[in-house]
């Protein structure tokens, strides 16, 4: 039996959960596929989820922590007899996967790109080095895998499953959470955008980033930034790409005044067509763009912002 | 109070990778102490400085690592621990083999990094936490501690947490935790004094490496000049994302 981890955001699945059903059913041949719902108010959820999976078990534990979510998919693992658990990979998944790994003492792949079975082992492929290696990795069963994000096709809705309460033993709560700050996105989400203009310090003043955000507007895509950026409090954290920040994989990544320091490498490239605007020819990002601009970049971005104007006219 | 930090050594980013035999081969790169551990080896020792006890270095890893050791103590850590194991070990099945020492030292805090710079695992901290039954806390940029308490901020997936935690506990790191120091000349001098003990491990990896690959997508390599006039070249590149590339 395969058991996925529904990540919703208490109204709704979320993609990533869509894409993890996907990737049980790719190991149908190890067992089908059950799903839990865990958080708090969850019949809504539950009941889109029964379209996907035969049984839903449901696990009202209440806001989320690492514990508890830990706690339920283990419980939801034994009930559901399940050798396999699959979540999607964001850093709230990976965070408590590998308590349940560890208590289910099963191997943990993370991350993973693709995931194919040989009938008692489940294979994975997924990056390694900071992104710059694929490797191939093999665990037998049991076994705990997250599904990088936006590598997987959507799975569509198969039926009718059955929906069940599950108990959970909680353990005491250790972690108390004292405030949460949601960022307010405005316009695409950075991970999901095909399209991402980041800004790097060669732009030298927050005010700079007016023309990347009308950039990014004019091709409907999101806004990125290096961590020099950051560092200097001219963005925000929640758009930095890279090692540290987040993992981005666009149609076309537009880097402007970005120097292309392997950690920042890491969150981009892997995007389809890289492009870079530096006015040193020298810059390490050449060397991995497909097409660039060696100039200023204060005469490159206003000219940059006429063509595509033009383009849409 | 007692302080861990879990460190590592892995090549140093800007190093080049080969591969032979479908593994990478580090024997040409240059390997450092792990950037996302160095927060952790930093903050151990601001903690010391801060509440007393002492900082204690853990790593498990390959012979080689002592020189990752050895900065972390020159950075100023007390002692050290050093689990040695050749090859490849999955961080469940590290976890396990660290919390038998960890257990033993009883610390009140463990630091460890984020995420790795050679596996890109983040699991690390988190099964350490399983396997001691204590809470943790990822992704930290913020740490304090009072009176058996720990108040963390933390990065989520969307925007950061503030919490509140009882102690022991463990905490991974992020930038903007601290500034990690660099380790001075007499520092140098008297890590060569400093205490690592050594421990054998026997420990099965649950998780198999079959098969590394650089494949690094070829990539056009187109450069305009964009020097003597801008508008020029910014009107090529869009028709070149728009009509070659079907981008835009
Ligand atoms: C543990 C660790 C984690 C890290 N994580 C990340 C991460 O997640 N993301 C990240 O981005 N970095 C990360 N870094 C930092 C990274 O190493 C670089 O320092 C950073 O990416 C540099 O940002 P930058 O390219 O904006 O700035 P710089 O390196 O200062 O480069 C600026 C570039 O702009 C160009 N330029 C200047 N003026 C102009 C002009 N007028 N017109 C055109 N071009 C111009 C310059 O030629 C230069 O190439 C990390 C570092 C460490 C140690």
């Amino acid at each position: 039996m395969i058991l996925v981890v529904l990540e919703h955001d208490g109204a709704r699945l979320r993609k990533g959960a869509l894409e993890a059903v996907t990737r049980a059913r790719q190991l149908s041949a190890l067992g089908g596929v059950s799903g839990v719902v865990i958080g708090e108010n969850l019949t809504s959820v539950a009941e889109e989820a029964r379209r996907y999976v035969d049984t839903v078990y449901v696990a009202e534990v209440g806001a989320y922590t690492a514990e508890k979510w830990a706690a339920a998919a283990y419980a939801a693992a034994q009930k559901a007899g399940a050798k396999v658990v699959i979540a999607s990979g964001g850093r709230q998944s990976r965070s408590w996967t590998p308590r349940l790994a560890y208590r289910l003492g099963a191997g943990l792949l993370e991350d993973t790109l693709e995931t194919s079975t040989d009938g008692s082992r489940v294979i994975a492929s997924r990056y390694s080095f900071l992104n710059r290696v694929t490797e191939k990795q093999a665990a037998s069963l049991p076994v705990v895998i997250t599904a990088k994000p936006n590598t997987t096709p959507l799975a569509e809705p198969q039926g009718e499953g059955s929906v069940e309460d599950l108990s959970v033993e909680l353990p005491p709560a250790q972690v108390e959470v004292l405030e949460r700050v949601t960022e307010q996105k405005k316009g695409v989400s950075l991970t999901e955008a095909t399209v991402v203009v980041t800004g790097g310090r060669g732009l030298g003043s927050p005010e700079a980033f007016a023309g990347v955000e009308e950039l990014a507007d004019l091709l409907g895509g999101a806004v990125g930034a290096t961590r020099a950026v950051v560092d200097a409090g001219w963005r925000p954290y929640g758009e930095q790409v890279g090692q540290t920040g987040k993992t981005v994989q666009p149609g076309v990544y537009i880097a402007l005044a970005v120097s292309g320091a392997v950690q920042h490498q890491a969150g981009m490239n892997k995007s389809k067509y890289i492009v870079a605007v530096n006015k040193d020819a020298e810059a390490p990002i050449f060397k991995i763009a497909d097409y660039g601009i060696v100039g200023d970049v204060h005469q490159v971005l206003p000219a940059l912002i006429e063509a595509t104007k033009k383009l849409r006219d | 109070m007692k302080f861990v930090a879990v460190i590592r050594q892995v090549p140093d980013s800007e190093s080049r990778l080969k591969i032979d035999a479908g593994r990478v081969d580090l024997s040409s790169a240059t390997l450092i102490l792990d950037q996302m551990d160095e927060y952790a080896v930093e903050e151990v020792i601001r903690l010391q400085e801060k509440h007393g006890g002492e900082s204690v270095i853990v790593a498990l890893g390959p012979e080689r690592f002592e020189e990752a050791v050895r900065t972390a103590l020159a950075m100023g850590a007390d002692r050290a621990i050093h689990l040695v194991q050749e090859g490849y070990l999955d961080p469940i099945t590290q976890a396990e083999a660290l919390a038998e020492v960890l257990r033993a030292e009883a610390p009140d805090v463990v630091l460890t990094g984020g995420q790795q710079a050679d596996w890109d695992s983040q699991a690390l901290g988190p099964a350490i936490a399983e396997a001691l039954g204590w809470p943790v806390v990822t992704w930290t940029t913020a740490l304090e501690i009072e009176d058996g308490w720990a108040k963390a901020r933390h990065d989520l997936d969307e925007g950061a947490e503030v919490v509140r935690l009882s102690l022991p506990a463990v905490f991974t790191t992020q930038q903007g935790l601290n500034e990690p120091r660099y380790p001075t000349l007499p520092g140098i001098m008297k890590a060569k004094k400093k205490e690592i003990r050594k421990a054998p491990t026997a420990a099965a990896s649950k998780v198999e490496v079959l098969e590394q690959s650089i494949q690094e997508r070829a990539r056009l390599g187109k450069l305009l000049d964009g020097t003597k006039d801008p508008q020029a070249a910014a009107s090529e590149l869009i028709r070149l994302l728009h009509e070659e590339a079907k981008v835009i």
